[in-house]
């Protein structure tokens, strides 16, 4: 599948988990696993992240305490039933959303989101980011040396004035190493308004993943109208 | 809107999105750990909301062009996404926003001002407080007014506080963000014209060359 089926999922994932509730929200946390598992395993791994379990399982902890009269007593803590179902709906949305999210990025590279923006016509869009993608490293390194230097000097024993110094020295560096990359790119030519697009060829599995996700749209139309 | 901009602008575009983009990934990454978001939703923000916006704004001192403030939180924005650990529709949403708001304010304006930058850096960073609140909806349902309604009752209880302080708080609470936002633009007025004359470059402000 090419990356413009996972963002075609991404789209489509994102609007259904917001619109839809019920046994319809745990159908839809059913097909983006089977989608995850089929097209992208790598995405998956967004599933054994402890962090995105906190922010699921915070909602089902918290809404049998907080939403509706306790009518249930689990262990010592009466709660709510209605909580509870309400607490269970907020985790599946958070799930579902978050997921669909995960599908779409995970499965862009950088060289696909270079390629998906020069198709859309923002090439510049698309040099920008692999450029700042490429340049974290450097700027880090150039930022620790600034600091490292301004500490060496004695330049710590004014805060303000060492703040205002590693600021100044650190973007000044940047554009100059900006200077570099444009020149770089003036001597091989490079122009973001010119050229020939990069192609992100459609495969028949995107088309095939179309007609699956216009069906299905038309099967949650069709049940939410009855 | 970008088919005047030429190379250089690009590359600058590029490196202040990286800059963002080193921040909120390095500093928010640790921030995020020592204060975990469900547990805190000022400081985290309000720094990295802050930060960010000195750096966009400074580089809209480098690429005076409509549109560049929005592309700067666009490639941040697409960093934080596809940085390690980092597929969160939450910061994605909030860089996107923090950049469109202070464009709004900048395009109308032809040359930079520093009421703009300040104005600009202020909407921003007050953007985290309902960015909060409206993230939370979409990503947990109708079914968190509840709960949020249900804390404010409880918590004024506790405290012994009429709930209506709940208002007073969160004014207080956007203030100080505004402030910080303010801050924030003012910071990144002086910072670019400071940078500008190390380099010798023109001051976009004044159009005044550099010493």
């Amino acid at each position: 599948m090419s990356p413009w089926g996972c963002l075609l999922f991404t789209g489509w994932a994102v609007p259904a988990a917001l619109l839809v509730d019920g046994r319809w929200l745990a159908g839809l946390a059913l097909g983006e696993v089977a989608f995850g598992l089929v097209a992208r395993p790598r995405a998956l791994r967004l599933l054994r992240r402890p962090r995105f379990w906190a922010v699921i399982l915070t909602a089902v902890a918290l809404a049998p305490f907080l939403v509706g009269q306790p009518d249930v007593r689990i262990g010592p803590f009466p709660v709510s039933w209605e909580g509870l179902v309400a607490g269970l709906e907020m985790a599946g949305r958070a799930f579902t959303l978050a997921l669909a999210v995960g599908l779409g990025v995970a499965s862009l590279s950088l060289s696909d989101l270079v390629a998906v923006f020069d198709r859309l016509g923002l090439r510049g869009l698309g040099f920008a980011t692999a450029l700042a993608m490429n340049l974290l490293r450097t700027l880090h390194e150039m930022a620790a040396a600034t600091l490292w230097t301004i500490w060496l000097r004695g330049g710590m024993r004014r805060p303000w004035t060492a703040l205002r110094l590693f600021l100044v020295t650190s973007v000044a560096n940047t554009l100059r190493y900006g200077d570099d990359v444009v020149n770089a790119a003036s001597v091989r030519a490079f122009d973001p308004n010119a050229g020939a697009p990069a192609t992100v060829a459609l495969r028949r599995a995107d088309l095939a993943l179309l007609a699956t996700l216009l069906a299905c749209t038309v099967a949650l139309l069709t049940a939410r109208v009855h | 809107m970008v088919a005047d901009y030429t190379v250089r602008d690009w590359v600058t575009v590029g490196l202040f999105g990286a800059l963002w983009a080193a921040v909120e990934v390095t500093l928010g990454s640790y921030l995020h750990v020592v204060f975990p978001s469900q547990a805190n939703t000022f400081l985290t923000g309000t720094v990295l909301g802050g930060i960010g916006v000195a750096v966009a704004l400074t580089g809209r001192h480098f690429v005076a062009k409509r549109g560049s403030v929005l592309l700067i939180g666009v490639v941040t924005a697409l960093l934080k996404l596809l940085s390690p650990g980092g597929a969160l529709l939450g910061p994605f949403v909030a860089i996107v926003a923090e950049s469109a708001l202070m464009e709004a304010v900048l395009w109308p304006v032809r040359a930079p001002r520093r009421r703009a930058f300040v104005l600009g850096g202020a909407l921003a960073v007050a953007w985290n407080l309902p960015h909060k609140f409206i993230m939370m909806r979409l990503m947990y349902g109708k079914g968190v007014v509840e709960v949020f309604t249900k804390i404010v009752r409880d918590g004024s209880q506790v405290l012994g506080l009429d709930p209506a302080a709940a208002w007073l708080i969160l004014a207080v609470l956007l203030l100080i963000r505004l402030a910080v936002g303010g801050i924030g633009g003012w910071g990144a007025w002086r910072l670019g014209r400071a940078v500008a004359r190390r380099l010798g470059r023109r001051d976009p402000a004044t159009n005044a060359p550099g010493r």
